[in-house]
């Protein structure tokens, strides 16, 4: 009786795990379909086994100038965005855990906030920020923030910076603060402390902290498609142009897609138990 | 009455309230009643009458709220 | 004193950017809600016309309109993927072989890009070759088609948001029931309770701060969405069943290039974030026993 109770249990787990698995693949599947199919077949009735692949949707895009100038950006961006994200938030949680800050409670919601607000509300003010307010020179030399690669650099700080602080906070106060004390009594100065006692002891985290915030700027499409124009467009904003003006070219689109789906998978495969605690700023440990 | 941090209290408002809570608090209704206010009640009363009566009440929540 | 100096130079150069790009983006809008200001008019100057940016606002249908999409959309994708990722977070307690497979598959439609989301969906859904409408179509006899039908295409938006953020928190309350002690469970067990008592009685009451955290993340995120939506519906269509107010603000306000008015509306999308974000936080942290005299915990 127990025994049979325990089966049912199990199909039924299984049961209810295959039907979430494939909701949840079978729509991504069937993007990578479409990037497989040309014009001609596109419209033939929907089926998820790929017969002939379609490499040139592929081919094409890769070998497409503006294409790649969009993913070079998209990986300078990136890249430059975690790593100045990483660092700041490594001297800004070591000073919040470590020392006694009028305020530092303040700081630490207002970070908050700061990650919660509707982007949409910041899209005005930063385009006329970056274009009439951080502007220097006149004319032809006329240096702005507006459609430069810094001005999305220091824009995503301030979403993934809180959330990288909210991270560290707990793996920094973590560590026991007599090791840094014993340091200080060697004669060693703060630099010091940070990079040879907490760099190695927080590198797990620092490396969670480094990958996720670039996701994150590698994800996001609102403000890159607002606040640049040609010269530092990233590949979500190529994405969506793709709709907009070749409008018909689904299987390019969905090319692009594929593309940019590659660095979520490896995220998601190497850095999975992470990913919430990241997504609840380190609330929620799993 | 127990002093909890930061001199939290509770009076009428019906939670625990530091001074920077009732200052916000004053501020969202001050920005609320003057939207209603421009939306309902304008075309008989002017604006400035929301002024007041939510100065009133800002002063009224930031000392006894 | 000398180390806290430290302490202010480590934290500086964060404290700057957010105040330089989080901030002072703030503080200068809200001067140039109170002015009437349109690059591209007649008309470059900047003329104070006090509150009347406001006054239009409170009366602009398609403002209210983007307002009443937007919470509609958050309360119901929001209720449906906590009953959900409830009822996949209990089924995903006990240990069975393959776990960690599916956990991987699940956690995967939080990592995408969420333009890449609205992509993906808009391939499922498009009319002529989309699987959705063809499937409903033949075995059903649907009409479906989110270009044209206003109701279908809320729904469709709905669903969206549930396929991407119910992993969210499946794995999130996850993490919080792995986290329970097990003696109240078993008290109620040896007490007679069945399932349903002890998960009324019993669960649920020990669970309540962290599914109102999942709750004050889900709601402010879902607050926000705009890639995806923008993506699937190309705008908000049909007409503005779908228009959020984020996209409401990307595809219409921005484009008009009428700052003054631009500014008072993104300043009062802003307020609205904040009331809604500090009454949750208030319940999250009064709620959650400051006072234990509302019999709350026992």
């Amino acid at each position: 009786m127990r025994r049979t109770r325990q089966i049912i249990d199990y199909a039924l787990t299984y049961g209810l795990w295959i039907v979430v698995a494939a909701i949840t693949l079978l729509p991504v599947w069937w993007m990578i379909v479409v990037s497989a199919r040309s014009r001609v077949e596109l419209f033939n009735a929907p089926d998820l086994i790929i017969r002939s692949f379609y490499v040139q949707n592929y081919t094409d895009v890769i070998n497409n100038r503006t294409f790649q100038g969009y993913m070079i950006n998209s990986i300078i961006i990136s890249t430059a965005n975690a790593v100045l994200v990483t660092v700041l938030a490594l001297m800004a949680t070591y000073a919040l855990s470590r020392y006694k800050l009028v305020g530092s409670d303040n700081i630490f919601f207002t970070t908050l906030t700061q990650r919660m607000a509707p982007p949409a509300a910041f899209l005005l003010p930063l385009f006329l920020l970056f274009t009439q307010l951080f502007a220097v020179g006149e004319g032809r030399s006329r240096w702005d923030l507006y459609d430069s690669h810094l001005g999305l650099i220091l824009l995503y700080c301030v979403f993934n910076l809180p959330f990288a602080i909210w991270l560290l906070k707990g793996i920094i106060d973590a560590i026991p603060p007599e090791l840094d004390e014993a340091a200080f009594v060697d004669g060693a100065n703060t630099f010091h402390v940070i990079t040879r006692i907490i760099l190695p002891l927080a590198a797990p985290g620092l490396a969670v902290t480094l990958i996720l915030s670039w996701i994150f700027a590698w994800n996001e499409y609102l403000f890159a498609a607002t606040l640049t124009a040609f010269e530092a467009r990233t590949i979500t904003t190529g994405l969506a142009e793709f709709v907009t003006v070749t409008g018909t070219n689904w299987g390019a689109m969905a090319a692009v897609s594929t593309l940019t789906l590659i660095p979520s998978v490896i995220v998601v495969i190497f850095a999975q138990r992470y990913i919430i605690a990241g997504l609840t700023f380190g609330a929620v440990k799993d | 009455m127990m002093s909890e941090p930061k001199q939290e209290r509770r009076h009428f408002l019906p939670i625990y309230t530091n001074a920077f809570d009732r200052v916000f608090i004053s501020i969202v209704v001050l920005v609320a009643l003057h939207l209603l206010w421009m939306r309902f009640l304008e075309a008989f009363l002017p604006l400035e009458v929301a002024t007041i009566i939510s100065i009133i009440l800002g002063f009224l929540i930031i000392r006894y709220g | 004193m000398r180390r806290n100096r430290v302490g202010w130079l480590l934290l500086s150069p964060t404290l700057i950017i957010l105040f330089l790009v989080g901030i002072v983006p703030f503080i200068y809008v809200l001067y140039v809600g109170f002015f009437e200001w349109n690059l591209f008019s007649s008309d470059r100057a900047m003329n104070f016309v006090g509150v009347n940016n406001y006054r239009r606002l409170v009366f602009d249908e398609r403002f209210l309109d983007a307002l009443w999409v937007t919470i509609r959309f958050t309360f119901f994708a929001v209720i449906s993927q906590l009953v959900i990722g409830f009822f996949l977070a209990q089924s995903l307690l006990k240990n069975f072989p393959g776990k960690v497979l599916f956990r991987i598959v699940h956690t995967l439609p939080l990592m995408i890009a969420p333009i890449s989301i609205g992509a993906i969906w808009r391939l499922l859904t498009i009319p002529g070759f989309g699987p959705i409408p063809f499937l409903l179509q033949n075995w059903f006899n649907i009409d479906y088609n989110i270009g044209r039908n206003a109701d279908q295409a809320f729904l469709t938006i709905i669903l969206m948001d549930i396929w991407h953020w119910t992993p969210f928190v499946t794995l999130t309350l996850l993490a919080g029931l792995s986290a329970l002690p097990a003696e109240p469970r078993e008290a109620a067990m040896v007490d007679g309770a069945n399932s349903w008592q002890i998960f009324r009685y019993v669960t649920l009451p020990l669970m309540r701060p962290i599914i109102l955290t999942v709750l004050f993340i889900r709601i402010m995120d879902a607050l926000r969405t705009v890639d995806e939506i923008n993506m699937l519906s190309n705008g908000g269509g049909p007409g503005t069943a779908t228009r959020t107010l984020g996209i409401h603000i990307f595809r219409v306000v921005f484009p008009q290039t009428d700052y003054g008015y631009g500014s008072a509306m993104s300043l009062l999308t802003l307020y609205f974030t904040i009331v809604i974000c500090w009454l949750l936080f208030v319940s999250l942290t009064q709620l959650r026993g400051s006072r234990g005299n509302d019999g709350g915990e026992r």
